[in-house]
């Protein structure tokens, strides 16, 4: 016999004491499952706000890549892939995917470098509270301000940090942002400086996490503090380096503020990235159905670049997480 | 935790009287807004206010209109003393300003869209008024209205300065017209007449003739000058860089600066269009063209012996080098003479700098067969109104026109800020008169001698080309000729690049 039997406890602990009627069946019989319209009636709510806010503006926006699209009562003419025709000869286009793959690598490369070898020497040492305050503090700036900031501080005419290039001997009479050849580098500057406080953070967290018996085991067996780092601290941070990556990836396909306060996609073009170049189409010339096959173009190939990082990432991670289970 | 008074307020007041309370401050408070949105649609009698001038002044107060314009002297002097409107006619107006790319980009987007949040707007005559054209209210019914007040000049021809009022009032269409002129700023050379002057002799003993700037100068001697600077200043003599040319990041003022010298050789246009009237179907371009490659060749040559950060200027931080005194010559437009006469901010005040024509075409250079001329264009901003505002808020909107573009207003502007006129009659006052001399209190009245008097009188003039793909032409241009001057591309790549580009516009 069961030693919580009904029958051994106390009167008060029965389930007629408390007015129960003790069913033959299983507690899961008790209710009948719901419906799935009932799932689905609930849902809907949820359902309907994440489409208006997500799905209609994507499905918009393919309706406006395939159509001349108008902003007033006009109707929109059907042009079908014609916008996307169009594309295929547009150089600046072209151009504008270059140097989209030139800033992003770019940019990216600095900040994880940076960022990872920042974290690393705030790791645990003593300042590392007051350090980090203050290496967050161009992260809180916004960027259309972080690029007014730059662009007086590149100035030709007043800026100091030009005054610095051209002491030093390396910019001669022009300033960063005045030559095609090194206006794209200015701008990755800014964005370095911003960002990588960002990496900075995200990398901490990962550092903490890292198992202190694997760091402890491998110094005893005699590994030095970089071998440490690459053996045993680098792969535990991989999940953590890949959403501070993800996260990077996908801004610098998108923000284009401080570009705009800085060159405003030039000179001659030169810093003209993509985004910059669907901005001027979508808002400058009103171009909204060719605007749209180009924000659908980026989109896609954000997606298919997010899935390849996320696939490159998973697998060490994975790796090292079961190496952590065994 | 937490201690809560025995008669707490919450607790007095039932669910159920509470949800009551809500349902009547809700239906109170979404009366009071149905209330203050009908009030402030505007719906008078026009016929009412016809009965004196006070009443024509006063038929819409209590309305309110919002003004979207750029960020220049009038908008500015407007702003300060729109006290003055309101107590003339009970209209409140608030006044935005920003840049003008930003104006262009709202005001175009509120257009297009069949909205009139800006019931006026700033009518930059290129970048807003040929792609917006259409979107404006007409105003010619509105000139004769005598339910309106009317300005005691009128609205012709003959009172705005020459071409101002085809500048940024008529698009396509002869019999239609979107704006008054409210902002005037026409290009004229800056120079520093005291380097020149310290400079002549060496000059002349390397060229031949002296080193000055009147309205005979031509592009070809702005480069010898230009040549001669730079080379004295590499081997360490205490001179500026003679030129820089507009670039940055602005299209427009890009376009603006190539088509100076392109129309002063032999007044070459983009297209064979009515360069005042504009066409909403431009033919084949002329760019590529022989003459067009020789001048791209020579805008290059210019800017290799200009200031080597020549690229990174736009407008305002042009004007900013040529202040800090670190370029003898700029073209610039005539509303920047004030900042460059301001000894507090500018190395070139104090009477170093004289005013002059744009370059002239060089003859030599001339392959088609026109006249030489002092190529001069402009950014003529107009006052329009939003043709999708009701028939009463364009109305409301007329009068804030009429009174922005007074002669009395632009007087107080140019003499408070430092405006530029539109209207001729501001010139006829003797103390606008004599500003143009030396030492002056109006700064920009200097520049009215190479503007007014010359610059803007055909055959100098350039206005267009008005087309309705007007930016993303000049976005063309810009980008194309900044690669030739950077050494990208050729001057006949970069022309014939232009062509290819924008035969396709329209």
């Amino acid at each position: 016999m069961n030693e919580f039997d009904n029958s051994t406890k106390h009167p008060i602990f029965t389930d007629d004491a408390w007015g129960y009627v003790v069913s033959e069946k299983s507690p899961t019989e008790l209710n009948e499952q719901p419906s799935k319209r009932f799932y689905w009636f609930l849902l809907t709510p949820a359902i309907t706000l994440l489409a208006a806010i997500t799905i209609y503006p994507f499905l918009w926006l393919i309706y406006m890549s395939l159509h001349e699209v108008k902003l007033g009562p006009v109707d929109d003419k059907w042009v079908g892939l014609d916008n996307y025709a169009k594309l295929l000869t547009d150089a600046k286009f072209w151009d504008g995917w270059v140097l989209l793959a030139k800033y992003s690598s770019m940019c990216l490369s600095f900040e994880i470098i940076l960022g990872v070898a920042l974290a690393v020497i705030l790791n645990n040492s003593k300042y590392e509270k007051v350090l980090i305050t203050l290496f967050l503090m161009p992260m809180m700036v916004s960027p259309v301000v972080a690029g007014l900031l730059w662009f007086y501080l590149y100035n030709g005419t007043f800026g100091w940090y030009h005054w610095l290039f051209e002491s030093l001997g390396i910019l001669g009479g022009a300033s960063i942002l005045g030559r095609p050849e090194t206006a794209l580098i200015g701008i990755v500057i800014v964005d370095v400086w911003q960002w990588t406080p960002l990496i900075t953070l995200i990398t901490l967290a990962g550092l903490k996490r890292v198992p202190q018996d694997q760091l402890e085991a491998s110094m005893v067996d005699g590994a030095s503090p970089i071998r440490n780092f690459f053996s045993v601290s680098l792969p535990n941070i991989f999940p953590f380096l890949l959403i501070a990556i993800l996260l990077r990836f996908m801004d610098n396909f998108r923000f284009i503020d401080a570009i705009l306060a800085l060159t405003g996609g030039g000179p001659a073009g030169s810093t003209k990235l993509l985004p910059v170049y669907l901005f001027d189409v979508s808002f400058t010339y009103f171009k909204l159905g060719r605007g749209g096959a180009i924000a659908l173009t980026l989109l896609i190939v954000t997606i298919i670049l997010g899935m390849i990082l996320v696939k490159i990432f998973e697998d060490p991670a994975r790796k090292q997480a079961m190496s952590n289970e065994n | 935790m937490f201690h809560v008074p025995k008669n707490a307020i919450y607790k007095t007041v039932s669910r159920r009287k509470f949800l009551e309370l809500g349902g009547r401050a809700a239906l109170g408070l979404g009366a009071g807004a149905l209330g203050v949105g009908l009030s402030s649609v505007i719906t008078r009698n026009p016929v009412q206010a016809a009965s004196s001038q006070d009443a024509k002044w006063r038929q819409y107060e209590g309305s309110k209109l919002v003004f979207m314009s750029e960020n220049t002297p009038p908008s500015f002097a407007i702003r300060d003393t729109i006290s003055k409107f309101y107590d003339l006619t009970g209209i409140e107006v608030e006044v935005i300003t920003d840049g003008l790319p930003a104006v262009q980009q709202k005001v175009g987007i509120d257009l297009q869209s069949g909205n009139a949040d800006f019931p006026v707007s700033y009518v930059q005559d290129k970048p807003i008024g040929s792609p917006f054209a259409d979107y404006y209210a007409d105003l010619t019914p509105m000139l004769g209205d005598d339910t309106l007040p009317q300005d005691i000049e009128g609205y012709g021809d003959g009172v705005w300065f020459e071409n101002f009022l085809d500048a940024c009032g008529r698009f396509y269409d002869r019999d239609r017209l979107i704006a008054l002129p409210y902002d005037a700023a026409v290009a004229c050379t800056f120079y520093r007449q005291d380097i020149f002057e310290a400079n002549t002799k060496e000059f002349e003993s390397e060229y031949g003739y002296r080193m000055e700037f009147t309205k005979d100068t031509t592009y070809k001697n702005m480069l010898d000058y230009c040549a001669f600077l730079k080379r004295k200043r590499e081997a360490g003599g205490n001179v500026p860089y003679g030129y820089a040319q507009h670039h940055g990041s602005f299209a427009w003022t890009t376009q603006l600066d190539i088509q100076r010298m392109m129309f002063a050789h032999g007044r070459w246009l983009d297209w064979e269009i009515d360069d005042k009237l504009g066409s909403r179907t431009p033919p084949l371009s002329n760019w590529g063209d022989e003459q067009s490659v020789l001048i791209m060749q020579k805008f290059k040559d210019i800017a290799d012996v200009s200031h080597p950060d020549n690229l990174a200027n736009g407008t305002l931080e042009l004007n900013t080098v040529y202040q800090s005194g670190d370029i003898a010559m700029q073209v610039q437009y005539h509303e920047f003479a004030a900042s460059c006469e301001d000894e507090k901010t500018s190395k070139a005040a104090g009477g170093r700098t004289a005013y002059a024509p744009c370059p002239l075409g060089e003859s030599s250079w001339i392959v088609n067969g026109g006249p030489a001329v002092n190529g001069t264009n402009c950014g003529i901003g107009g006052i329009g109104i939003n043709g999708n505002a009701s028939e009463d808020v364009q109305r409301a909107a007329y009068i804030f026109c009429v009174y922005a573009t007074s002669a009395k207003l632009q007087y107080d502007v140019l003499t408070g800020l430092g405006g530029t006129p539109t209207r001729k009659s501001v010139l006829e006052l003797a103390d606008v008169k004599a500003a143009r001399q030396r030492p002056t209190t109006m700064p920009n009245a200097l520049t009215f001698e190479a503007v007014y008097d010359h610059g803007i009188r055909d055959p100098h003039f350039v206005l267009g080309p008005k087309v309705p793909e007007a930016n993303e032409y000049h976005s063309i241009v810009a980008s194309e000729t900044q690669r030739c001057v950077a050494g990208s591309a050729s001057a006949k790549e970069a022309c014939e690049s232009i062509k290819a580009q924008i035969d396709n516009l329209h």
